[in-house]
Formats: C-alpha cells, sequence, structure tokens
C-alpha cells in the first residue's frame, strides 16, 4: 500500500549532477521570484524597463550618441552588459549563506548550488536581451546585430567574468561579512569607467590606457563591436579578456575548495 | 557503500579544539542496520552530517557509494517559502523520482491536507516533521540515517510511520542514533561506540551497549 515504484533510470554521475542543478534552477526560480504574482516576468521586466527609462532620460540629455544614430541602442549595448556582470558578481556573493539547509541533502554539492543560480541568471539575461533588444528592432530603434556569434562569445566572456568575480565574492563573504556593504562601495564606480555611456576612442591615449585595464571595458567594447556593422575598436584586445577571465576563474575555483569547509 | 578512509574532524571554538574524529579509517558494513553510540557531545551527529555530506572532514575523504537520505527529521533543507507540494516536488526531482507520484504519496501519507498547498513557515513542527518523513519514505534509499527519531503525530499516525518504515527496511538498512535503548536494540544489530575521537564497532549490538553503559556510569 506505502509504495511508489521507482521511475529512475540507470545513474551516472553526470546524469545525477544535471538533474539535481536542475530542480536547483526550478527552486531557485521559485525561490527568487515566486513571491509576486507573475514573479519571472517580473524578472524579465524590471532590468528592461529600468534600461528603457534610463535610455530615454541620456537620450534628452545628449544629442549624439558615440556610435551610430540610435541612442538607446548604444545605451542597451552598454548597460545591459555591464549589469549582467553585476547581477552575478552580487548575486553569487550570498548564494552558500543562502543555500545552507541544502547541504543537509546528500545527492546536493558544494558547486551545485553557484551553478544553478549562474545559469538562471544567464538565462534570465538572455531572455532580457532578446527583449530589449527585439523591442529595438521592432520600433526601427536599431539593426539586427551584425555578428551575433561575437555578440555572444562577448556575452559570454562577461558571464564568466561574473561568475569568477561573484564566487570569490560569496568565499570572501565566508571569511569576512563584513565584505557585503564593503563590495557595493568598492565597485560602484565600475558602472561609469566601463563604457557604458562612451567608447573608449574618445579619450587621448593615456586615459585609454588606464581605462584599458578594466576586462568589463572590454566585454562592452566586444559587444558594440559585435552589433555595429561599422564599429571596428582600437582599444579592444580580445586576449588580454580571455587571460583574465580564466586567471579569475581559476583564483575563484582555487579558493573555493580551499575554503569549502567554511561554506557549512 | 559508506566508508570513512583517514578522516579527521575537528570543533575549535574560542580557540578551543575539540577532536570529534581522530584518524578514523573505517567502512559501514553492508546489509547491517548500525547503531552509533556515544555520550553527550561525542560527536554522533557530527557522524551522521559527515556521512550526508552535510559538513566536511579536516582531513581524509568519505565515500558514499549508495542512495544515502539526509538525516531523517531534519527539515532545515525546506523552503519556508514554498509551499509542502513544492518542496516534495523539488526532492522528487533531484533524486529522479517521478514528482506527481511522490506528491500523491506524500500527500496521502502525511495527511496535511489542504496545508499542503501553504508556505512551510506556516507549519506547526509537527506538520514539518510529519512532510518531512512523508518526503523520505517517497524516495527508495539504500541507507536511511535518522538522528534521534522523534515520535511524530498521534498513536495511530506513529503505527502508520512504523509499519511503513519496516517496509523500506526490507530492503534498505539503517545507520541512527538515539538516547533511547529499547530503539537501538528494535531496530539495530550491531553498533559503533564513539568516545573520545575514537570509533569501536561491535558486531553485537549487546557488547556495544554493554560498554556504552559501562562508560556512562565512570
Amino acid at each position: 500500500m506505502w509504495s511508489i515504484t521507482s521511475t529512475r533510470k540507470s545513474d551516472n554521475l553526470l546524469r545525477m549532477q544535471a538533474r539535481v542543478i536542475g530542480a536547483l534552477i526550478l527552486r531557485e526560480t521559485r525561490v527568487t521570484f515566486g513571491k509576486a504574482q507573475m514573479g519571472y516576468l517580473w524578472a524579465v521586466f524590471e532590468p528592461v524597463l529600468g534600461t528603457a527609462a534610463l535610455t530615454a532620460i541620456f537620450s534628452i540629455v545628449t544629442r549624439h550618441p558615440p556610435l551610430g544614430t540610435s541612442f538607446a541602442l548604444f545605451f542597451a549595448t552598454g548597460v545591459l552588459t555591464f549589469q549582467i556582470y553585476q547581477r552575478l558578481s552580487t548575486s553569487l556573493m550570498a548564494v552558500f549563506e543562502a543555500n545552507r539547509g541544502l547541504m543537509a541533502y546528500p545527492l546536493v554539492k558544494e558547486l551545485d548550488v553557484v551553478f544553478a543560480r549562474f545559469l538562471l541568471i544567464v538565462a534570465t539575461y538572455l531572455f532580457v536581451f532578446v527583449v530589449f533588444f527585439g523591442g529595438l528592432i521592432m520600433f526601427d530603434l536599431a539593426d539586427y546585430p551584425a555578428r551575433l556569434d561575437q555578440v555572444l562569445l562577448a556575452l559570454l566572456a562577461t558571464a564568466l567574468i561574473g561568475l569568477g568575480a561573484g564566487l570569490i565574492n560569496a568565499v570572501i563573504m565566508l571569511l569576512w561579512p563584513t565584505w557585503k556593504h564593503l563590495h557595493g562601495i568598492i565597485s560602484r564606480p565600475l558602472f561609469f569607467i566601463s563604457g557604458v555611456f562612451f567608447i573608449p576612442s574618445a579619450f587621448p591615449p593615456n586615459i585609454r590606457y588606464i581605462l584599458s585595464w578594466n576586462p568589463l571595458m572590454h566585454c562592452i567594447d566586444w559587444f558594440r563591436s559585435g552589433y555595429y556593422h561599422s564599429y571596428d575598436s582600437p582599444t579592444l584586445d580580445i586576449g588580454y579578456l580571455l587571460m583574465y577571465t580564466l586567471v579569475l576563474l581559476l583564483i575563484a575555483f582555487g579558493s573555493e575548495r580551499v575554503y569549502r569547509k567554511y561554506q557549512k | 557503500m559508506i566508508e570513512f578512509e583517514n578522516v579527521r574532524k575537528t570543533y575549535r571554538l574560542s580557540g578551543v579544539e575539540k577532536v570529534i574524529l581522530n584518524d578514523l579509517s573505517f567502512a559501514f558494513p553492508a546489509k547491517t542496520n548500525v547503531a552509533i553510540l556515544g555520550h553527550n557531545g561525542a560527536g554522533k551527529s557530527t557522524i551522521m552530517r559527515l556521512i550526508a555530506g552535510a559538513e566536511l572532514p579536516d582531513r581524509g575523504r568519505i565515500h558514499r557509494k549508495a542512495r544515502v537520505s539526509w538525516p531523517l527529521g531534519f527539515t532545515g533543507g525546506f523552503g519556508g517559502d514554498m509551499t509542502g507540494l513544492e518542496n516534495a516536488r523539488f526532492v522528487a526531482r533531484m533524486y529522479g523520482e517521478d514528482s506527481e507520484a511522490v506528491v500523491a504519496f506524500v500527500e496521502e501519507f502525511s495527511e496535511l491536507g489542504p496545508s499542503m498547498r501553504l508556505p512551510i513557515r506556516t507549519y506547526s513542527s509537527g506538520m514539518r516533521a510529519r512532510l518531512a518523513f512523508g518526503v523520505s519514505m517517497a524516495i527508495d534509499f539504500d541507507y536511511y540515517l535518522i538522528d534521534e527519531i522523534t515520535a511524530v503525530g498521534d498513536t495511530r499516525f506513529k503505527k502508520k510511520c512504523d509499519a511503513v518504515f519496516e517496509t523500506k527496511l526490507e530492503k534498505a538498512n539503517i545507520i541512527m542514533i538515539s538516547h533511547s535503548i529499547p530503539t537501538i536494540r528494535k531496530f539495530c544489530e550491531s553498533a559503533c561506540l564513539l568516545d573520545k575521537g575514537e570509533l569501536s564497532y561491535f558486531e553485537n549490538v549487546e557488547d556495544a551497549i554493554d560498554r556504552h553503559e559501562h562508560n556512562q556510569s565512570q
């Protein structure tokens, strides 16, 4: 009477981990967006509307965008790319704290909660990109991206930097909880020096050199080089960006492994 | 198979280091129900949490090549803002079981009725325990971890729990912590005794109980 038939197929480790991450993503969706009605729609529309409002304000203040003719397109390529990084680097910071209870399940591994949150945020932002740029194209405020592959690669690099920074933030948080407040203050200027409002070529070489240390500037520059037909940035250094991403991820996953026992 | 390989576990609180396990190598024998005995604070629950992976050893490795339950009675893995249904579905998905079959079983077994559709944070501790027990019985494990099983619900409900648990034990084994010697005698054939960072295994649970009572009276 009290039994159910198992539908479980032969388990291999990879499939099991994929299943756990899948279950965690659904759970995370529910926990993050479930409180409001149509919660997930808000997750998409909030950045869409926020960006639209900022774009409207800036297009009134500024007459010509530094690139192309559509201010909305210029601003959106910058701010949405930047937001992927920002969302990941701050949301992942609390990932261990928020999911500590889940560690009681033998199936859930430490990194599963990180990957689940990462994938959910990236998927949400892909959705946001499609809606926003789709809208711009529909209202004739933008063309289709010139090189979609470059656009997607730029987004991937941005997401991976967000993952690396977010995981490092999470590890620092375990050791030093004050970091949560400090990080917000320290990272605020990033928005202004990453090329959301400008293209680096507009600056003299010495300033351009200083700006070029910031990997996010390269992310946005890469995205724009892919999107615009006629933009070929002299500052963009994809090799530097990829090296930075690789080193950041190594540090992130290395420190997570070293300090893993503090997660519980 | 659950095996500890050179496992060391210590806690450090306000500069005082307490050794829970000192270089333990031990394989839990297959097809036997094992009790873990030890005085208060010896680290019985820590062993349980190490087996579940909820806690990591300072050194050494723990091999777990079996479907091991979470410590039964533990409700911390439930999301407070999620409903009973959603929590049951999450566990089912994670274990690759048919969500709707698990939900149907839990709904019927836990007798929570319409409360299944309410967030867990509105539950009483008894309701939570019933849900947790129902969910853990809906999934087939090779090992059940039982840390101080507390009686859930009234006598009738308790009987139902015992009945379903017994059908589970035909195929699965348990690793159990309990302060109640009769409970241990009822479920376990063998036992591990944890004392001052050392773990000794007794094939016969009675020998372990004797030694444990001897230790306690000292």
